[in-house]
């Protein structure tokens, strides 16, 4: 099969972030693989002993060399020694990939200080450490890509859902403002955005019985692997004039009124 | 799971394809596997395109069609059926730029302006109508349409560009909500400032050097063929009614000039 060059990723070394509700951590493994099978080496920083064995198993059952640790991302303590390890194995970091999303559904007016705080710590504190702590390392490498993985709630309300809404465009805003302040220094910064997902194989006459999934013009609900050959060029070499975008992967949902 | 960014086997439609952006994709496409049938006005440059996808051993068909005029796409929607079989991806790249001076609201003619709109805008809506129905009927098929940062963004005097980039976003959009149900996809490339020759005519409202660009540097045509390829891949097959913006950073921005940075202790 003729794929081209410049989607390889031969060499490089990445950072994948895995944090969040079922939903989200159900993508952290497909990410690994993908990068895995472009032929990076992967090192995966997850909050879940589970979600860190089986990214680690999947990147190198196609062939890549994985590395696990398990990490709190809200610790900036943690997250130093994740790029410490990370450096002390493969010598590098090239590429990083925050997978950290922590859904949170409650009528507003009952969400909790702590609550609040929760949410805001492990989606978008978590990422500005991350971010911050792979930046210096690439700006002195001279290069880096960086891709955070978010949902279309950046971008549009949802009901019960302000708190994990204003973090996704936290998230949108730090990839924007990142991508103009490091653009100069090689390091492009850009965002996948979700829509409605499972890694459940439902038959699609099945899923189809949902409201949910027969609002999405695609009718049907993403699988991880469907954002995984995305992540793949915006990790890649040739994506160097694409910066401080989301591209959302989603069946058409943000085209939807 | 990266296979799905193979072309193999593929037909692609290419308007605008024998000069610079199209070009360049069209020779992506062919190296990731695609048979490509390239449209545009003049014969010349699309017969040395062809040839340089027939020397990559893909099949390649130049077909003269000026956009604009409805019963030539259909020409050129039958002719790509009948030559290569079929039809997974069209990609609406065709635009002319060449008449698109900036000038004054007052100073657009009728003339001027339908010109532009039919090549820019009506051309691409032949086109997505002309193989629709067709990609309907066999439940898959991917329509990429380029339109450009100015689609999304206003700029001094340039009116009829502006106007047919933002339609060209609506006609995705809607393609999206109205064919997803079919199997069938529409997505948008925005490129941001690459020179090319078509681009010569409003080069004073491009920056010289890319300085106020936020990564420092003007766009090459060969920056959109990763893009377009993986478009025009099943490895797309969820994304729809979206754009990718392919700019250096200028959208992400535009708020302030390049590399104004305030720095405002707390206080």
């Amino acid at each position: 099969m003729p794929i081209l060059e410049e989607y390889r990723l031969t060499d490089r070394v990445a950072i994948v972030a895995g944090d969040g509700t079922l939903d989200s951590n159900v993508f952290t493994p497909y990410l690994a693989e993908a990068l895995a099978e472009a032929g990076a080496r992967v090192f995966v920083a997850a909050r879940s002993a589970d979600v860190m064995d089986e990214s680690v198993r999947r990147a190198n059952a196609i062939g890549g060399e994985a590395h696990g640790i398990l990490c709190d991302h809200t610790n900036e303590q943690d997250v130093e020694m994740v790029f410490t390890e990370a450096l002390n194995r493969f010598g590098r970091v090239d590429i990083l990939v925050n997978n950290l999303r922590t859904e949170f559904g409650k009528s507003f007016d009952q969400v909790t200080v702590d609550e609040y705080e929760t949410v805001m710590g492990r989606n978008v504190r978590s990422v500005f450490l991350m971010c911050r702590a792979a930046g210096t390392r690439m700006m002195a490498q001279g290069r880096g890509r960086i891709v955070n993985i978010i949902s279309g709630l950046a971008e549009r309300g949802l009901w019960n859902s302000a708190a994990y809404c204003a973090s996704q465009g936290a998230v949108l805003q730090l990839t924007k403002a990142l991508a103009l302040e490091w653009g100069r220094h090689n390091i492009r910064v850009n965002a996948i955005g979700t829509g409605w997902f499972s890694s459940e194989e439902l038959p699609l006459e099945e899923a189809q019985k949902e409201l949910l999934v027969r609002f999405i013009p695609l009718r049907r609900k993403g699988h991880p692997r469907d954002i995984a050959p995305a992540l793949v060029y915006l990790t890649s070499d040739s994506c160097d004039y694409t910066t401080g975008q989301p591209i959302y992967i989603d069946g058409g949902l943000m085209a939807h009124p | 799971m990266l296979d799905k960014l193979s072309l193999d086997g593929k037909v692609v439609i290419v308007t605008g394809g024998g000069t610079g952006l199209g070009k360049a994709m069209v020779q992506a496409l062919a190296r990731a596997g695609a048979n490509v049938a390239i449209a545009a006005r003049r014969r010349g440059p699309i017969e040395e395109v062809v040839a340089e996808v027939e020397s990559l051993g893909r099949k390649g068909l130049a077909i003269p069609t000026d956009v604009s005029d409805s019963r030539q796409v259909e020409h050129m929607v039958a002719l790509t059926l009948d030559e290569l079989g079929k039809i997974d991806v069209l990609i609406n790249n065709a635009g002319r730029t060449a008449e698109n001076n900036p000038a004054p609201i007052w100073e657009v003619t009728d003339e001027e302006w339908r010109a532009g709109i039919d090549t820019n805008l009506s051309g691409a809506f032949y086109c997505a109508r002309a193989v629709s129905k067709y990609m309907v009927d066999r439940g898959s098929g991917k329509i990429i349409n380029v339109a450009s940062g100015f689609g999304l963004r206003g700029v001094r005097d340039l009116y009829i560009y502006t106007c047919s980039k933002g339609g060209m976003l609506q006609l995705t959009r809607t393609l999206a909500m109205s064919l997803g149900r079919y199997g069938v996809t529409a997505n948008t490339i925005v490129p941001g400032f690459i020179p090319t020759r078509g681009t010569d005519s409003f080069r004073r409202s491009l920056p010289g050097s890319g300085d106020v660009i936020p990564i420092g540097r003007l766009g090459q045509p060969e920056d959109i063929g990763p893009i377009a390829v993986f478009l025009a891949s099943n490895a797309s097959d969820y994304m729809n009614g979206e754009m990718i913006i392919m700019d250096g950073g200028g959208l992400a921005g535009g708020y302030a000039p390049t590399g104004h940075a305030p720095e405002i202790p707390i206080v």
